[in-house]
């Protein structure tokens, strides 16, 4: 019932209305608001890291030997490793590293699962039905296992890392732009090109997918969080960043030897995850309620 | 003293990122026992909302009540504690048809699973006797095979049978007020008449008072006594059946009834809607008004008795005609 | 309901040979020297060369392909490069820790997880909702292995209410004989009457229990959340309210019957992810089941054993979920169609 007042409400003046509604609703709940200053925040961290950073030097290979696993203090403000290495400086420039990597991740596995899905959806028939079937193997493992596998396969390292995510992840991105494909193919300016005689690829890369990519970037954005957590998982596991590269899951991955003497170097690495995974989280749920009418709130 | 069902000064409003947007005004509407009235207007009137006002089921926090009173059988239904009104009103003595059968029954339970489940939470009957129950029911909306039906599934059955199911749960606990939201909406035809026709028979058996929505006069005409002119959340035409659509008072009420089909060849008054622009604080029917006058654009007109005291319309052109 | 179950079972049939084909092609296509992965990352070109004959890698993809099958049906998982014993065999003995932590979590996803999303559905944007849904999604947020990190030093090493790791204290391990029935260390204390040691099991269980269970938790509490509110907006609904049924009978009968579907769904995926957690979590605390078995063989590149647990979780993980579809037949709406 609900769901048809809010169609006729959209139907008013679609569009830039929506746009203007969406950002609103974010904007008024305090929860995201935060979340997208948390955000705009990391980026500008990860972005002037070096800058930030006390000592720069410290996010690599420099050691440090005499201020080894010393506790949070004025000088080293959440502590240092069992090299003496300023925890914080690291963190930041983990920072660069996570987001860095989760935009890479999702975006080669847009690259894949895209056009895939637009070929599905477009061509349809026996095409559509073997890209289905298959979505539905690599679907059918349980998450991140696959990544692991691949990466392991691959050889341990952070493009690895990536490229093992990507090829995991791009299913997701098939099945939603495939089920938006089919349907506006059945919608009239797609008829009309076919009518002219347009060829199919041009029909389905100029008129299907400018048409279906809005759903697969939100999506692309919500993943965003999960993705940073896959990654912090396959370097905690040995198979994505290796040292010296100031990785979050590879800090609490060395940290573990430590840990028991040391809180302070499993924790901030930790916290660092959490907020940031919680602030895409969060901004993912927001946009969820907001495009989903039966949630909505007006 | 109010009427046996009486709606007055009615305000409900559903609230969007930017306002709270007025989607009915019902200045007074009443009822009286045993009587059928229609309601009519297009899509998008505000039909569905009163019903839902009436039962206290408006969805929530979209849906508000800003003011008003609902008053039946001596009591302000507005004034009801959730709780009330589930144990004491709902299914008890207010029923409700929706307009699509379908879904209006739960998919995964039987026939019987459902009429039975509110026979036992409303008469604490058990076992054989409620069983013998929902079969009396079903016999009751004229469901053959009643026995076999209430083992069935709703998506076993047709339309025609399924608002027949319908109308037996709404029905079932001896409910005196009816509201039914154009329950032959979705429906044949050939089935809308079977429909109608148990509606009216339960009327007359059961005693009850029906509200019967609809988006069509001409449904309302046949066998309701009254009718009101329903047009973006307001009564803009009130009267006798009869009497409205024979002559009707009202622009709008002109128009819906010229659409209707005729035997006699007489032309339509109106063949279409030239689009004004809307007109804020006057008549809500201006920017479609065939007729309308500056006037209309500066005040909005009251639903007042025209001619006849029975017969009201809200169009400050009614009375000049 | 026979042809669809039918349908199902030939459906998973398929899915199963698309996942050993994605594996196969893992572990054979991938790597630009298989035989090199597989004899290990220490091996003499004398061992590389034998590998590469064991594994047929001479002969074309197809006809490897259906070796690979065969040995597959056959439980052959190949042998660890560490231990050089059978796959298979390592990960029967390492399976019994593992499904006794996997159980608990799963209970709590289902007995916490599943009310609180139906708490939440239904005191939609009151404060029960805002406080539970801010709980799954910190839930969903959190690394696992950060969260058995922080337990372990705040419960065991700071308030030394629970053990470090490990399935049994070591006096006990020490001065009491271990029954050995079934292999599940509660199930068999429990059957010989042992309490001594069942309780110990147990108080080993709790941190790592918890660990992993908090993401399945948060993860049924929010689909369950979502899945109801779109049944609780059905028509059906409106109409058994509009009979006046009790709203507690329409959200515990009337509407859950009709989450079926989804809850069963959510309850697959939330064992896969337990199953998958167990690789982050059981090597904090020492725990001798898959997950250190997976996170030992990868530290040390032991690839047969990093592709038999690939391959057994992910065929546990089809028939997972094809009981879970055999459940959502129960609808009578998917049995019709």
């Amino acid at each position: 019932m609900l769901a048809r007042f809010s169609e006729v409400y959209q139907s008013l003046s679609p569009g830039l209305r929506e746009l203007r509604l969406t950002l609103y609703l974010l904007n008024r709940n305090a929860l995201q608001r935060a979340s997208l200053i948390v955000i705009a925040f990391l980026v500008v961290v990860a972005i002037l890291a070096p800058w930030i950073a006390p000592y720069p030097s410290h996010a690599f290979s420099a050691t440090n030997p005499q201020d080894k696993l010393l506790p949070p203090s004025s000088r080293y403000l959440m502590g240092t490793d069992e090299l003496g290495r300023d925890l914080f400086s690291r963190i930041i420039f983990g920072t660069r590293i996570s987001l860095q990597t989760a935009l890479v991740a999702v975006g080669l596995a847009l690259l894949i699962g895209v056009p895939l899905g637009a070929v599905a959806g477009g061509l349809g028939g026996w095409v559509d039905e073997l890209i289905m079937r298959i979505t539905d193997v690599f679907l059918s493992f349980p998450p991140l296992l696959l990544a692991i596998a691949i990466a392991a396969f691959l050889g341990p390292s952070l493009g690895n890392a990536m490229l093992a995510i990507a090829i995991s992840w791009w299913p997701w991105y098939t099945r939603i732009i495939r089920g938006q494909a089919v349907s506006v193919r059945e919608r009239q300016f797609v008829r009309a090109a076919l009518a002219i005689g347009a060829p199919m690829s041009r029909i389905i890369f100029r008129h299907i997918l400018p048409n279906t990519m809005a759903p697969v970037i939100v999506q692309a954005s919500m993943d965003l969080g999960g993705v940073i957590l896959t990654i912090a998982a396959l370097s905690f596991l040995g198979l994505g960043a290796q040292p010296p590269t100031p990785e979050w899951g590879l800090l609490i991955s060395t940290s573990r030897t430590y840990f028991l003497n040391a809180w302070w170097y499993s924790t901030f690495p930790g916290i660092a995850i959490f907020v940031t995974v919680l602030a895409f989280n969060l901004i993912g749920d927001g946009i969820r309620e907001v495009l989903d009418p039966r949630t909505r709130k007006f | 003293m109010s009427a046996y069902f009486e709606i007055k000064d009615l305000l409900v409003g559903f609230r969007t990122f930017e306002e709270t947007r007025p989607v009915l005004n019902i200045e007074r509407l009443a009822i009286e026992r045993g009587e059928t009235y229609g309601l009519v207007g297009e899509s998008g009137a505000g039909k569905t909302v009163l019903a839902l006002t009436i039962l206290g089921l408006l969805p929530k926090p979209a849906g508000v009540i800003q003011r008003g009173e609902i008053w039946f059988d001596g009591e302000d239904l507005l004034k009801k504690s959730e709780s009330e009104l589930a144990s004491l009103y709902r299914g008890k003595r207010l029923a409700m048809i929706f307009q699509d059968p379908m879904s209006t029954l739960n998919p995964v339970f039987t026939v019987g699973q459902q009429i039975e489940r509110v026979i036992e939470y409303h008469q604490g009957l058990r076992g054989h006797s409620r069983t013998q129950k929902a079969v009396e029911l079903l016999e009751m909306v004229k469901l053959a095979d009643a026995k076999n039906i209430l083992k069935k599934y709703p998506h076993e059955l047709s339309g025609g049978q399924r608002q027949r199911v319908v109308i037996a749960i709404a029905l079932s606990c001896g409910a005196e007020f009816l509201i039914a939201d154009e329950p032959t909406r979705n429906l044949d035809v050939t089935i809308q008449a079977g429909i109608l026709q148990l509606i009216d028979e339960l009327r007359k058996n059961l005693r009850i008072t029906v509200l019967f929505i609809a988006n069509n006069v001409s449904l309302v005409n046949v066998f309701c006594k009254r009718v009101g002119i329903l047009y973006r959340g307001k009564l803009v035409e009130e009267g006798p059946s009869p009497l409205v659509i024979r002559e009707p008072l009202h622009p709008y009420t002109q128009t819906l009834i010229s659409a209707l089909p005729r035997d006699r060849s007489e032309r339509p008054r109106f063949s279409g809607f030239e689009l004004k622009p809307e007109a804020p604080q006057g008549c809500p029917f201006y920017s479609r008004c065939p007729i309308g006058v500056e006037f209309c654009v500066q005040q909005q007109p009251r639903l007042e008795a025209v001619i006849r005291p029975e017969h009201k319309a809200a169009c400050f052109l009614a009375r000049s005609r | 309901m026979l042809r669809f179950i039918l349908r199902r079972l030939i459906l998973g049939g398929v899915v199963m040979f698309g996942v050993a084909l994605v594996t196969f092609f893992i572990a054979r296509v991938i790597p630009s020297d298989p035989a090199a992965k597989w004899a290990g990352p220490r091996a003499t070109p004398e061992q590389i060369a034998k590998a590469r004959a064991e594994l047929g890698l001479d002969q074309p993809l197809i006809i490897q392909f259906g070796t690979y099958l065969l040995d597959l049906a056959q439980g052959n998982l190949g042998y660890s490069l560490r231990t050089r014993r059978p796959v298979a065999l390592e990960l029967a003995e390492s399976l019994p820790a593992t499904i006794e932590l996997v159980l608990i979590s799963t209970f709590a996803a289902v007995f916490i997880g599943l009310p609180l999303g139906v708490l939440s559905a239904k005191y939609k944007d009151r404060l029960v909702d805002h406080l539970s849904r801010l709980f799954s999604i910190g839930a969903v947020s959190l690394p696992t292995f950060w969260i058995g990190l922080i337990l372990q030093l705040l419960f065991a090493r700071t308030l030394q209410w629970f053990p470090m790791g490990g399935q049994l204290s070591t006096e006990i391990k020490l001065t009491m004989e271990i029954p050995r029935i079934t292999g599940f260390l509660t199930l068999d204390s429990l059957i010989s009457g042992n309490f001594v040691i069942l309780l110990d099991a147990l108080w080993h269980l709790v941190l790592p229990g918890i660990t992993i269970g908090v993401y399945p938790v948060g993860l049924v509490a929010r689909m369950t959340r979502s899945a109801l509110l779109e049944i609780l907006s059905e028509d059906y609904i409106t109409a058994a309210r509009s009979y006046g049924l009790q709203e507690r009978v329409i959200l515990w009968s009337y509407a859950l019957k009709n989450s079926l579907g989804p809850t069963s769904t959510v309850v697959a995926l939330s064992i896969g992810y337990t199953l998958v957690n167990t690789f982050l979590t059981e090597t904090i605390f020492t725990w001798p089941g898959i997950g250190s078995y997976v996170a030992t063989a990868v530290i040390g590149l032991d690839y047969p054993a990093i592709m038999g647990v690939t391959i057994f979780s992910a065929f546990s993980y089809v028939v997972l979920n094809l009981i879970s579809d055999l459940i959502v037949a129960l609808d009578p709406r998917v049995r019709m169609s």
